[in-house]
């Protein structure tokens, strides 16, 4: 079992790499001490699974768990010393999580557990997913984007973005500074954002306050002129609902 | 405000009344008595018969209003709502006594075989009114003043109770504890440290313990010298060290003059702790934190600096902030103050204090 650890506090991490490396089943894939280096690294290395610590500078646990693809995601352990809301949480959609201090005992039960779940492929990534939605449940929508740039990832303000366009497994980021391509899926980047983008296409999802205007088209269609100048078509599908939400 | 009304008049201002009513009578027959002297047919009860009587039944009259001033207590606040309750009964008592005095003193000069000679009924009737308006108006005058009195007194009492539980319950509320993040977040760091230097685990776990006992002790006063302060700020500051080790550095700057000094106990630690969670816990670069404390005139200065990177402050701060000036509100009134001052390369907290020693 291929094993990342994020925790900002080198104590921490410390102590986890050593009791890890009593277990003949674990490699470690590496070490990360903040968020935005942890949701690189997972890229990256893509592990089996990620012991994330909540409390961090820049991004929390929760914030980089919740940047990660629902389908792909590593089963993760949240690691927490004292996060009343989180547990409760945790609880209830039985997510892993370890509370610090912790002994080998518990370690081992938590080993234990990824170890059933991953001998249950199936129920791998059904335990990845539930991890990632309670986190998003917790953060709410992300006021942040992961954007890869360049060979590093960057942060950006999701207000700042214009409109999503779906390109197979990949989703084209349009924003005023330039575009993003991201390994994602549509549907899954539209549930991290919320309630401010909306699908208007298939493949189309807009920023609603960058929404200009609407004109009819043939058949029921209709454009939607962007502020940023762009044109893009309005599905008969999707038009009741944008109506209602624009207004 | 119902239930801050007094529930029935107190025997306090009742006994008052009392004393009054009896002195006024006193009077009153020592001024009838005076008649004796001036009218030589007169028998020495008459005066007494005339004032007993009219004492008697002004005396049943006050008992009955006693009983019913409860009922009133309600008005004290809007005089004229208070006399107008009480003056809608004058006609009947002007009535009843006319008629039950002279029918008392008619009984008794019959059974002393005398005839009671007074003035036609209804000049009388009038004479009386007027005569009982005067005195009733009078009386009800004291009555109301020592009614509002004795309102205010328990009203003032119950404004100071409050105002002291109030600040009780405030300042126990306000009186900092250690977070349980950090204490849980000490304890793994000493988890961790126990694996590789035992005698280091040890020692902080140790320290974790004064802290403990330090923060516990701090709850059961309101202030202590800034010597002690500072001995708990030390533990604290050392965990954390320990915890983000290589991330911080700490200098500490205190004069020997204000080594004694008194602070509010356990006041300075929320604002370290703030200090560490913004400046170190929030970044990712190496932190400064800087402690100094010093006398300026009449107060004692002490400031917290930590370096802030370029990360925006969460708005999470105010709290234990809002928790530190409420509590200096209380302990000194417009005497003490706690400023955040933001800086280019970060953010200092500048608490000021009038200088006092044990």
């Amino acid at each position: 079992m291929r094993i990342l650890i994020v925790d900002d506090e080198a104590p921490a991490r410390d102590k986890l790499r050593r009791w890890l490396a009593e277990h003949a089943d674990v490699s470690l894939v590496g070490e990360c001490a903040d968020g935005l280096a942890a949701a690189a690294s997972i890229t990256a290395t893509q592990p089996d699974a990620v012991f994330l610590d909540i409390q961090m500078p820049g991004m929390s646990g929760l914030e980089v768990a919740a940047q990660l693809e629902t389908a792909q995601a590593p089963l993760l352990v949240f690691v927490t010393a004292f996060d009343e809301h989180a547990i409760k949480a945790f609880e209830l959609n039985a997510i892993d999580y370890l509370l610090k201090p912790y002994d080998k005992d518990r370690l081992q039960k938590t080993l234990q557990r990824l170890r059933d779940r991953r001998a249950g492929a199936p129920a791998a990534g059904s335990a990845a997913s539930a991890a990632i939605r309670t986190a998003r449940a917790q953060t709410g929508a992300s006021e942040r984007l992961l954007v890869p740039h360049g060979e590093q990832l960057q942060l950006i303000e999701a207000a700042s973005i214009h409109w999503l366009e779906a390109d197979d497994n990949y989703v084209h980021v349009h924003t005023a500074q330039g575009s993003y391509l991201l390994r994602r899926t549509m549907s899954d980047l539209l549930t991290q954002l919320g309630e401010r983008f909306m699908r208007i296409h298939k493949s189309t999802a807009v920023n609603i306050t960058e929404v200009k205007s609407l004109s009819p088209l043939f058949k029921g269609d209709h454009e939607v002129l962007m502020r940023s100048g762009a044109t893009l078509r309005l599905s008969r599908r999707y038009k009741d609902e944008l109506f209602a939400r624009i207004g | 405000m119902a239930s801050a009304e007094p529930t029935h008049s107190s025997p306090g201002s009742n006994r008052a009344l009392f004393a009054l009513w009896a002195l006024f009578w006193l009077l009153m027959i020592v001024v009838a008595l005076q008649d004796l002297y001036d009218d030589d047919k007169l028998q020495w009860w008459e005066p007494l018969v005339w004032e007993g009587s009219s004492c008697v039944v002004a005396t049943l009259w006050l008992l009955i209003e006693r009983r019913a001033a409860q009922r009133w207590t309600q008005y004290l606040a809007q005089p004229w709502a208070w006399f107008a309750r009480h003056l809608v009964w004058l006609p009947l008592v002007a009535v009843t006594f006319v008629v039950a005095v002279y029918a008392i003193r008619h009984g008794i000069y019959a059974l002393t075989s005398e005839t009671y000679e007074h003035e036609p009924w209804l000049y009388l009737l009038f004479y009386e009114s007027v005569k009982l308006t005067l005195y009733i108006g009078l009386w009800l005058g004291i009555i109301f003043g020592l009614a509002s009195f004795e309102r205010w007194q328990v009203e003032r009492e119950q404004l100071l109770t409050l105002q002291k539980h109030l600040a009780e319950s405030q300042l126990a509320q306000l009186k900092a504890q250690l977070q349980p993040h950090f204490l849980f977040n000490a304890l793994n760091t000493i988890s961790s440290l126990m694996q590789v230097d035992v005698e280091r685990a040890d020692r902080l776990l140790t320290q974790l313990a004064d802290l403990l006992r330090s923060s516990l002790l701090a709850n059961t006063r309101d202030t202590t010298s800034l010597r002690d302060e500072l001995k708990l700020l030390t533990m604290y500051a050392q965990i954390m060290q320990e915890r983000f080790i290589g991330r911080v550095t700490l200098t500490w700057n205190v004069a020997d003059d204000v080594l004694d000094a008194l602070v509010p106990s356990m006041l300075l630690q929320p604002l370290l702790e703030n200090a560490f969670k913004h400046g170190v816990e929030c970044s990712r670069d190496p932190a400064t934190i800087r402690i100094t404390a010093e006398r300026q005139g009449d107060d004692l200065s002490v400031t917290i600096y930590n370096s802030a990177s370029s990360s925006p402050a969460t708005p999470s701060n105010g709290i234990g902030l809002r928790n530190c000036r409420e509590r200096l509100e209380v302990l000194y009134g417009a005497r003490a103050s706690l400023e955040l001052a933001r800086s280019a390369d970060g953010v200092t907290a500048q608490l000021k204090l009038p200088f006092r020693t044990a």
